[in-house]
């Protein structure tokens, strides 16, 4: 196993250093004592954290909590302050090198220059040497999953928000990383988008083996989508409990209206609630 | 109805100036070299329509090679200082001594050291300008936006991706203004440069010859003038095409 050490730097790594390429579909990451600060605030509190190849965790917590800064040390973007982190056996810069794991930020965060298109794919042109040459779907195949067949030639500009997201979601899933790390993709969006792009992740989701790594604050979204949920809690960001969502796959919008869905959002509110 | 507008509203001001200021000429009995009638110069302009062709080519070559290579030199200098804060505001003073120092002062230098022809010319409208332009670039490339910036550092961007992929795009539109700015300090330096070079090229070098004859010196002086201005508006307008092209992605561009 290769450990992050304190104090790491995040920036570009070198890639002659960086040749290590293990063909899977999904991937484990081990978090053991990681904390981090900064200055004097304590983002986040040493934490020990063990997600599956092939399942979908939240994290869910109020705003504050760490758990962006969380998902930022998972993906090698800051360096953790205490502790070790392995994507698949190797330390996060080293999978962010070898492009292993696919980002989607909380702002769509779309090149106003590029097409449509272009944007989904420029994940795929950048670092280009590491990008898979079999990808299990073309851009294309993927705009159009989402229904943006017809707008691959637009600018962003011409989307919606919800639109605009979807872009995001397939320039992140045209990766073919083993990782998905997604950090509040949905925030922004009305309640009746935020709804359905929770149902199209699901769907888009079902053909991939990605793990997935979700960041959010709303319990339903949580609920949906998760396998599993670690509960987070504020100053210093702590895990206080992991939940399992024991909902059958494959998911479908209606499983929403059921007792048993209900009964996990309640169950999340009071995981939440009981270190508010 | 807005094209009619767009076209009708500044073909109208331009008008109204001419009307006015052949008016003022006349009635005030303005003497020739302070200000030329606007109908004077249409007849002087077609006295020998070729030599103020010529000199304006090469007016237009000077200050275009000027500003190709300020915008060369900006384009590197502007991407070091936007990856570092430090190179950044260790160049800030230079540029700010360059900018306040009044370029007519050290022109002469510049001869003596570059000698005569195209060179010195050259050298000043790039000098001129290259601060301003450097400027814009630093400040373009820094507002890219930084989610995207975080995004291309997920995927391992190396520096020059990140430049060519996302800095540099995000610095065209200031880019744009600042070369329209600097087309106007360019045009002012060339012409000047032109007449101390003591050459025969140019529309400075023409105005400064006639500046003391009498004879038809403020005919030529006012043509050559006008004849600048001219050219400072194609490159406007070059400018202006170039960026609506280029451009179309961008705010400012959508109406």
């Amino acid at each position: 196993m290769i450990a992050a050490p304190s104090g790491q730097r995040a920036g570009h790594v070198r890639r002659s250093a960086a040749r290590v390429t293990i063909p899977t579909v999904s991937a484990s990451v081990e978090l053991v004592n990681v904390s981090k600060t900064f200055g004097t605030v304590e983002a986040l509190a040493p934490t020990d954290l063990s997600i599956r190849a092939g399942e979908i965790l939240t994290l869910l917590g109020p705003s504050g909590c760490g758990k962006t800064t969380l998902l930022r040390l998972i993906a090698g973007l800051v360096p953790a302050s205490t502790g070790t982190i392995a994507v698949d056996d190797v330390a996060p810069a080293v999978a962010r090198a070898t492009k292993r794991i696919g980002f989607v930020p909380q702002a769509p965060a779309l090149l106003p220059w590029r097409s449509v298109r272009a944007n989904a794919s420029l994940l795929l042109d950048i670092n280009a040497k590491y990008s898979t040459s079999t990808p299990s779907a073309s851009v294309d195949e993927l705009l159009a999953e989402v229904g943006l067949a017809d707008f691959a030639q637009a600018r962003p500009h011409e989307l919606s928000g919800g639109m605009q997201q979807r872009v995001g979601l397939v320039r992140a899933f045209a990766l073919d990383a083993p990782l998905l790390l997604m950090d509040e993709p949905f925030a922004a969006l009305d309640e009746i988008t935020r709804t359905e792009m929770r149902h199209l992740l699901t769907r888009l989701r079902s053909h991939h083996e990605a793990t997935v790594v979700f960041v959010t604050h709303s319990i339903s979204e949580a609920a949906y989508l998760s396998d599993r949920v670690a509960v987070l809690s504020p100053r210093p960001g702590r895990v206080t409990s992991i939940e399992t969502i024991d909902l059958a796959r494959p998911r479908h919008p209606e499983v929403e209206d059921t007792e048993a869905f209900f009964e996990i959002t309640t169950r999340l509110r009071h995981a939440l609630a009981g270190h508010a | 109805m807005r094209l009619l507008r767009s076209v009708a509203a500044p073909v109208t001001g331009i008008l109204v100036l001419l009307v006015v200021w052949e008016t003022v000429v006349r009635v005030f009995d303005i003497r020739r070299f302070v200000l030329l009638a606007p109908s004077k110069i249409v007849a002087e302009l077609g006295r020998d329509p070729g030599a103020y062709w010529s000199n304006t080519l090469v007016t237009a070559r000077h200050m275009l090679i000027g500003l190709a290579i300020s915008l060369a030199v900006s384009l590197v200098v502007g991407s070091i200082m936007a990856a570092s804060r430090f190179v950044e505001e260790a160049v800030q003073p230079i540029f700010v001594v360059i900018l306040v120092t009044p370029w007519v002062a050290y022109t002469t230098s510049i001869v003596i050291w570059l000698g005569f022809g195209a060179r010195p010319i050259v050298f000043l409208a790039a000098f001129v300008s290259f601060p301003i332009l450097t400027f814009g670039v630093v400040s373009g490339m820094r507002s890219a936006d930084p989610a995207a910036r975080e995004l291309l550092a997920s995927v391992d961007a190396s520096k020059w991706e990140v430049l060519w992929h996302l800095r540099l795009p995000a610095a065209l539109p200031v880019i744009f203004t600042m070369l329209k700015i600097t087309v106007a300090i360019a045009l002012g330096a060339t012409y000047f440069a032109e007449g101390s070079v003591g050459g025969n090229e140019g529309l400075g070098a023409v105005g400064r010859r006639v500046s003391l004859d009498q004879t038809i010196g403020a005919e030529v002086l006012w043509t050559s003038t006008i004849c600048s201005s001219l050219l400072g508006i194609a490159a406007l307008v070059v400018l202006t095409v170039a960026e609506r092209t280029l451009l179309r992605w961008h705010a400012s561009q959508r109406s």
